[in-house]
């Protein structure tokens, strides 16, 4: 497939992002904060979709990735002075070192991989339901760590001084650098691998493909994007654990589902359709005007709504709105034609 | 199922088009406000785990806006503009005090619990440089030595410190004999974790002595958590005078905990804090269950005005909590004035510092500059024994002392 064919598969899922940007400057102020929020959802689900995409193997462990990226921007960005109280019992290291805002996003991202490949190490020999629940469990492993260890963070107090410097654009760039990296990944011979071994792992095998060592890269790829996003949202508002828990975990899942798992073009198309409906409905609550038609709806409403989608979507299009493929240009018609010629004279 | 590439691109603009369209019909939404009015807006949590203690809060402080209204605030009248952050969603919390002051808001009130009310602290207090009234945050971080209010001296509450409850507690405790306790801290909110801190650092004072300490996990807050019932066990298994814990009765662990105590035939009285108030989640196993709260909401309370108040409101309130609308609005109100009708939140955050036993609803009321929260408030004591609530007078903590805490 010709380089300019294959150009769609980035560049839509990245003319979305900035689309979405573009809305989310033109909307009243008190909105655009949905839309940023938005945005750290695609960073989130892009990272999802890396290992869950490709590898075919449900992870339910992404999002504690994601707390400790967040964890590490926040207990590095909070200003010095403020550490004292902000993390009462905070281990020396931590309470005397701070770091701007680029640097904190990078050692997010490393920190969520290193993690990730640590877990990933004995995990990644899993598959199926096994490798759910294990990922299940360090999930609740980290939430419970992060929730109560003062020594590494606010605890139970969660972050209330992170400088919040994702906006708009520290966002949207976020976004683009996930899907960038998500991008290149799938072409690279290990994403090629890591999706033979998704849709024939005896075959794979077979070829010569290591599947633990293909899960492990993306697994680790993935928690590294998955910190990076962390360090997005933790600038974005402040956070305790119990918001790095279990609704984000099955929110980002729905989106991935909704989308479409196996392309990137899914992840990001179902983490805005989502957030788009789920944030519609919630602004409803407090009523909004659709063409003059004043709109209210009850606390809920949104749940419920996303509820029915994915059931509506599980049965009319199980792989998805973007049925799980990516989108690249027709082939044009001559090349078709001296195909269908060419095979025609054999 | 093959789906063409032209349903797919099809797709994927019908997705961007409902993206847009939330967008535009969102931002269409209501922002008409009036310039007389003093508007306050309301982020209240309708359904999350804030709602119990919000609604009744809201009802009430609306009830005493009326009230004020006669009279009115330096020549203006107060109205309330709410927003519901709906389980304090902190894209919708933060939202809502965006929403609100959009709307004109030049104060906001905020949910009553301090993480939960951090978005909203975050846009009114901190970007906006708001007055930010939390009406009954349970804990002293809304002063500006905590970073919450952004190291600002904006946020006030007219909830209790937790250390301040703790205190009055332990007097209960050792007033009435029990000078043995088992202590079972929740500790998913500081509010818990500060009360039964204060607890025992005050009844230790008074000569007590703490026989056995145990840690759960409320599931309302931490989902999936059951070690509320390990933690029974444990209080059974080390039987002392009295059971001491911080936790809500609007969440999951209170209730199943007073029926592994009582089914168990353990009939030592439990003695919570203003977040264990009310009859609403009670069952026949509550029995010689004691708690400290704001008011007396089964219409026993010894103020009249407060008695007055909680038959005016429809639905009746669940808990003491809902004082703490009308005496944050009672506040505010005497704060505007005190600053000759400004606005301006560091104006009236220099002129709340200073208040000082000042007449709320709630009763006196004072701050300082270090503590934003109340302390000094007479505590109405009660016992629930199967849905009976019992007053057993007030109580005043003598003394606070120190908790890991405070910084």
């Amino acid at each position: 497939m010709s380089v300019a064919r294959r150009l769609p598969e980035v560049l839509v899922p990245a003319l979305l992002v900035v689309a979405t940007a573009l809305l989310g400057l033109a909307v009243s102020n008190y909105l655009e904060g949905y839309f940023v929020n938005t945005l750290v959802k695609v960073a989130i689900v892009v990272g999802l979709y890396v290992f869950i995409g490709n590898s075919g193997v449900l992870s339910f462990g992404q999002i504690s990735f994601v707390a400790v990226g967040a964890w590490t921007a926040g207990v590095l960005t909070v200003p010095r002075a403020d550490k004292p109280i902000a993390f009462p019992g905070i281990a020396h290291f931590l309470a005397t070192t701070n770091v701007g805002n680029s640097a904190s996003l990078a050692l997010a991202a490393v920190v969520g991989g290193v993690f990730a490949f640590a877990v990933g190490l004995p995990l990644m020999r899993l598959s199926g339901l096994a490798a759910g629940i294990a990922t299940f469990a360090v999930l609740e492993i980290t939430n419970n760590v992060l929730g109560y260890e003062g020594l590494i963070g606010p605890a139970l107090n969660g972050f209330s001084s992170v400088p919040p410097t994702t906006g708009i654009w520290q966002a949207t760039i976020g976004c683009l650098i996930c899907i960038a990296v998500a991008y290149a990944y799938q072409r690279t011979r290990f994403g090629r691998m890591l999706r033979a071994t998704r849709e024939d792992p005896a075959a794979a095998a077979a070829a010569g493909i290591s599947i633990h060592r293909q899960r492990l890269v993306a697994f680790t790829l993935a928690g590294a994007l998955a910190g990076f996003a962390g360090g997005l949202y933790v600038h974005l508002q402040p956070l305790a654990a119990n918001d790095l828990f279990l609704d984000l975990t099955f929110i980002t899942l729905a989106m991935l589902v909704v989308g479409g798992s196996g392309s990137l073009l899914g992840a990001v198309v179902g983490a805005l359709a989502v957030n788009g409906i789920y944030t519609f409905f919630t602004a409803a609550v407090n009523t909004v005007d659709v063409f003059g038609w004043h709109l209210h709806v009850r606390a809920g409403t949104a749940e419920i709504v996303l509820g029915v989608l994915m059931v509506l979507v599980l049965i009319l299009r199980p792989s998805g709105l973007t049925g799980g493929r990516e989108l690249s240009l027709p082939r044009r018609r001559r090349a078709l034609a001296d195909l269908e010629k060419a095979r025609a004279t054999t | 199922m093959r789906v063409s590439k032209r349903a797919r691109w099809a797709l994927v603009i019908v997705a961007a088009a409902a993206l847009a369209l939330a967008a535009t019909a969102a931002a269409r939404t209501h922002s008409s406000s009036s310039k007389k009015p003093i508007v306050i807006g309301w982020a209240h949590d309708s359904t999350g785990a804030m709602a119990n203690f919000d609604g009744p809060a809201l009802a009430a402080a609306q009830v005493e806006v009326k009230k004020v209204n006669k009279k009115g605030v330096n020549g203006r009248k107060i109205v309330i503009k709410t927003c519901d952050t709906q389980g304090n969603d902190s894209s919708a919390a933060k939202a809502c005090a965006d929403q609100l002051i959009s709307q004109g808001a030049k104060i906001i009130f905020t949910t009553c619990d301090v993480n939960y009310a951090s978005p909203v602290i975050q846009e009114s207090a901190t970007k906006n440089h708001l007055l930010t009234v939390a009406p009954c945050i349970g804990t002293d971080q809304m002063s500006p030595k905590f970073t919450f209010c952004g190291g600002t001296k904006l946020c006030f509450s007219f909830g209790n410190v937790a250390q301040d409850e703790g205190s009055a507690m332990a007097q209960v405790a050792w007033n009435h004999g029990w000078k043995t306790a088992d202590l079972a801290k929740d500790n998913t909110i500081i509010y818990f974790d500060a009360v039964v801190n204060a607890f025992k650092a005050r009844f230790k004072q008074l000569g007590g002595k703490i026989k056995f300490e145990t840690t759960y996990q409320d599931p309302t807050v931490h989902p999936g958590s059951v070690n509320y019932h390990a933690a029974a066990a444990a209080l059974i298994a080390h039987p002392a005078k009295v059971f001491v814990t911080a936790t809500a009765g609007a969440y999951g662990a209170l209730g199943p905990m007073m029926d592994d105590l009582r089914t168990a035939n353990n009939h030592t009285p439990v003695l919570n804090s203003w977040a264990g108030d009310g009859t609403y989640w009670t069952d026949q196993n509550v029995t010689n269950y004691w708690f400290v709260t704001y008011a007396n909401a089964f219409g026993h309370d010894p103020s009249k005005a407060v008695n007055k108040l909680a038959k005016a409101l429809n639905p009746a309130p669940g808990t003491g909590g809902f004082i703490t609308g009308p005496a944050a609005i009672d506040g505010v109100v005497l704060a505007i004035k005190r600053a000759n009708g400004s606005l301006v939140g560091s104006k009236l955050a220099n002129v709340m510092q200073k208040f000082h036993h000042v007449p709320t609803i709630s009763g006196k009321v004072s701050f300082s500059k270090r503590l934003h929260s109340v302390f000094g408030r007479a505590y109405r004591v009660i016992e629930l024994h199967n849905k009976t609530a019992i007053a057993k007078g007030t109580i005043v903590a003598k003394k606070v002392p120190h908790s890991p805490d405070q910084p």
